[in-house]
């Protein structure tokens, strides 16, 4: 944690991964206590469902600022391949469980799980690359 | 296309590609004209509804062989950006579309569809990235 505060690039990452992350889920809960409390329709509805997905785009911002930021090759390499094992784990995910769903039945996949999987995924592909490479 | 395939990595990946993705039709018509006439279920539906999900997981490594294979930093670079670009694109649909679906109750989206969109937003990215590399 000390080696990441050190470096500017990774620290402007972290405050701003973190504030888009905060500015999710307050969007989240403001959108959800406005839709079930005063029932908009129309436009204002679909303004307000698609509201919490404005800092997602903040957080594919923020990951493409650290990347054109990040001076260490080898940290920039890391993320990006990271971030690449996630990318292969979670469409692999969403295409198994499609198929399950259209002919085995399974429980419905929410598409909103496919952001919070992919960085889950992306940890644990960080923690075995960082494992890899120690 | 003369100049890709000299590059014997995207030759393979040309190729392993193509294989893929036959295999994936192949896959999809006959699973579903299985389901059609014989109806199966149990473990039996299970293991043949992920079949054509194999194919893609197949189109996945193949990418990834692609990686690791070519030896020019430029092309592996481009299409790096390309998956990433893919990757900002579809956590951002997805994301979107579950909140719709949750708020406003649109039609689900089969998360099968999740690797179509995909490509779709690498296709997008293609002009942008040729006009920076050009």
């Amino acid at each position: 944690m000390n080696c990441m505060q050190q470096n500017p690039a990774t620290r402007r990452y972290l405050i701003r991964f973190v504030s888009t992350i905060a500015a999710y889920a307050v969007a989240l809960l403001f959108a959800e206590w406005c839709i079930h409390r005063l029932h908009p329709t129309g436009a204002l509805l679909y303004g307000l469902a698609t509201l919490p997905a404005v800092p997602i785009i903040g957080v594919i911002v923020v990951v493409g600022l650290y990347l054109a930021e990040e001076k260490d090759e080898f940290q920039r390499n890391l993320l990006i391949q990271s971030m690449l094992w996630g990318l292969g784990a979670i469409l692999s995910l969403t295409s198994v469980w499609g198929f399950l769903q259209l002919y085995a039945h399974v429980h419905p996949f929410q598409p909103y799980m496919t952001f919070p999987l992919f960085w889950c995924f992306q940890g644990i592909a960080t923690a075995a690359l960082r494992w890899r490479y120690r | 296309m003369g100049c890709m395939t000299k590059n014997p990595a995207v030759r393979r990946f040309i190729f392993r590609t193509l294989a893929a993705s036959s295999a994936y039709i192949v896959l999809t018509i006959s699973i579903a004209l299985t389901f059609y006439k014989f109806r199966p279920h149990g473990p039996l539906a299970t293991v043949l509804a992920v079949l054509p999900a194999v194919a893609i997981l197949g189109n996945i490594i193949a990418i990834g062989l692609y990686l690791i294979e070519d030896k020019d930093e430029v092309q592996r670079s481009v299409m790096v950006e390309l998956l990433l670009w893919g990757l900002g694109g579809v956590l951002v649909f997805t994301s979107a579309w579950g909140l719709l679906e949750t708020f406003t109750h649109i039609r689900h989206f089969n998360p099968t569809y999740t690797y179509t969109v995909f490509w779709i937003f690498v296709g997008i990215g293609v002009p942008f990235l040729q006009r920076k590399y050009r």
